[in-house]
């Protein structure tokens, strides 16, 4: 059983910020408690099989220089820190 | 003007000059203008479709070489990157975010002279299978307004399904083109693992997600296959398919093969309807020849827990990236420190992907991993023997797609784990990385039914011919709307 501390907390190391902690909590608390069906699945000797992607099938790290000079545009600077370029309009 | 043809009907009256792609695509984009209020499948609108069909055209009367699509109308999914159009993924958090760059499925699609008449609804970053979770609004089915055309690439399936589109593009983690395209009657295909690049698709599960389309007959979706699937150095887990051609044979019929009814997809819970559906289209594909045996996969009762655990792990990781430092939206920094700012920002999530970060944070966590994540880790593992061990025997898989007719909106936001068993029989194909295809079969009470064929990984080719072969035996009512 999961508790409703621990969801908060993890909530807030995933850095999200929510107004209405009860009902999220709620929700979160039922979704995982249906995860539970996991337990009577009878895996526990089961080997996890994981794909593997040879060295030779990745490509090239290449530099690809962008179209805009990113850099240059690094202007908004706020004490120690930088605010770069949305990707957005 | 006739906006129902499919899309091989399309190219070729095109070709032959019966029809100009420029007025079809004009009519096109009346069409979405005048049910899309009502619909809701768009949430924008190319307003330079009609002058590029012009363009194509142009070129056919010159006598220049035409690629493949010649200007065919097509929607995509609002998850998938085309360069210097908005990329919303239906939510508030990238509301304003225009792509710098195609992905690999819309520069393939280019390069054979196709037309995106527009990026269709979906619920936020695809969690979810109703459509409902769009930060802009659920679309509605064109069978019956009232009900959800399921999801997430509900978008793709209404604008197939009420002809605002010949064909279009989805994404699928855990059934997101099937689902959809049983509740709104199209065609709908998740293709093997790494048979189409991911490359420009926003991720969401990258372990078990593929981009599939939705067509108005199986035949269209060979067609499309031959134009997107193959490798790409841009995503490492696409696969050769030695420019396999799907389209070629697909009227080879089934006769001598076997087929295996999954015994967990059609028992508790599964409406009447679609349990009788099911039973006539595995009577029907007996009467073209094939062998028909019921067989259980043990593992299918844990897959969703599992698929839910695994993807909200993923997605944990992969919507991390959304800091509104590197993406996101206008937002003042002051007054906030770097972990409050980052708090504070992704207030513009939704409640289902704020709820699936939370448990993506969770599951995977110190203490709590081995009772989760790892254990879904492994009944996918043994899911995926299993079925390997079901091909041994069978050619391909059979089951409803959904194992419950199109539902009203609201019915069932508020109940997640209600929500989550609508995807029992679709999850299996994503944690085994597996082809599977929904066919419209059939019509209960003017809502539809989709029957789901499997195969086995890299026998998309004849799995389309089953299909095909299914879909030559049903005979449905037009959509409504």
């Amino acid at each position: 059983m999961v508790t409703e501390d621990e969801i908060e907390q993890v909530s807030k190391l995933m850095r999200i910020d929510i107004d209405n902690h009860k009902e999220y909590v709620e929700k979160v608390h039922s979704m995982i408690d249906y995860f539970d069906i996991l337990d009577s699945a009878g895996v526990e000797s089961e080997e996890i099989s994981m794909p593997e992607i040879s060295i030779s099938k990745l490509r090239e790290d290449e530099h690809i220089p962008f179209d805009d000079k990113l850099i240059e545009r690094l202007n908004h600077y706020k004490g120690t820190y930088v605010r770069a370029p949305k990707m957005s309009s | 003007m006739n906006l129902k043809i499919s899309a091989l009907d399309y190219i070729q009256e095109v070709k032959t000059g019966n029809i100009s792609a420029e007025d079809f695509v004009a009519k096109t984009i009346e069409r979405i203008q005048s049910v899309d209020d009502k619909l809701h499948a768009f949430l924008s609108v190319s307003d330079d479709a009609v002058n590029q069909a012009r363009l194509i055209d142009k070129k056919i009367k010159s006598g220049e070489q035409v690629g493949d699509c010649f200007g065919m109308p097509i929607s995509v999914k609002d998850n998938m990157c085309i360069k210097g159009s908005k990329t919303t993924c239906a939510s508030k958090i990238l509301e304003n975010f225009v792509s710098p760059y195609d992905a690999t499925v819309i520069s393939k699609l280019k390069q054979q002279d196709a037309i995106f008449v527009g990026k269709v609804n979906m619920d936020e970053f695809a969690m979810g299978l109703t459509t409902e979770f769009s930060a802009y609004g659920p679309s509605k089915n064109p069978w019956n307004i009232e009900c959800v055309p399921g999801g997430s690439s509900g978008g793709s399936a209404v604008s197939v399904s009420a002809f605002e589109c010949v064909v279009s593009l989805g994404s699928d983690t855990g059934g997101s083109v099937r689902n959809p395209a049983s509740f709104c009657s199209t065609v709908g295909y998740k293709p093997t693992y790494g048979l189409i690049s991911r490359y420009g698709l926003i991720s969401y599960a990258n372990s078990i997600e593929q981009i599939g389309p939705l067509t108005r007959t199986v035949k269209d979706t060979a067609f499309m296959l031959n134009l997107i699937a193959g490798i790409d150095p841009n995503d490492n887990t696409t696969i050769d398919n030695k420019n396999e051609d799907y389209l070629s044979g697909i009227e080879s019929g089934i006769e001598g093969k076997k087929i295996g009814i999954i015994k967990e997809m059609i028992g508790e819970g599964i409406d009447p309807a679609v349990l009788s559906a099911t039973k006539d289209a595995i009577a029907k594909l007996e009467g073209l020849g094939a062998t028909c045996e019921e067989i259980s996969l043990d593992m299918v009762k844990y897959s969703v827990a599992a698929y839910y655990t695994i993807t909200a792990t993923e997605a944990g990781s992969n919507l991390a990236r959304y800091d509104n430092i590197r993406y996101g939206y206008d937002f003042p920094l002051e007054g906030y420190e770097f972990n409050s700012y980052i708090s504070k920002a992704r207030r513009k999530f939704g409640s289902e992907v704020t709820r699936r970060m939370i448990i993506g944070g969770f599951v995977p966590s110190a203490g709590h991993a081995g009772k989760y994540f790892l254990k879904a880790l492994k009944v996918k593992s043994k899911l995926t023997k299993e079925v390997n061990d079901a091909f041994k025997k069978f050619d391909f898989l059979i089951s409803p797609t959904v194992p419950i007719l199109p539902f009203k909106l609201g019915e069932k936001i508020d109940d997640p784990v209600s929500l989550f068993l609508v995807d029992i029989n679709t999850v299996t194909a994503n944690l085994t990385g597996k082809p599977a295809i929904s066919i419209p079969f059939a019509n209960s009470n003017g809502l539809p039914i989709g029957i789901q064929l499997m195969a086995d990984s890299m026998h998309d080719k004849s799995l389309l011919q089953a299909a095909y072969a299914l879909e030559q035996t049903a005979s449905l009512p037009e959509v409504p709307t």
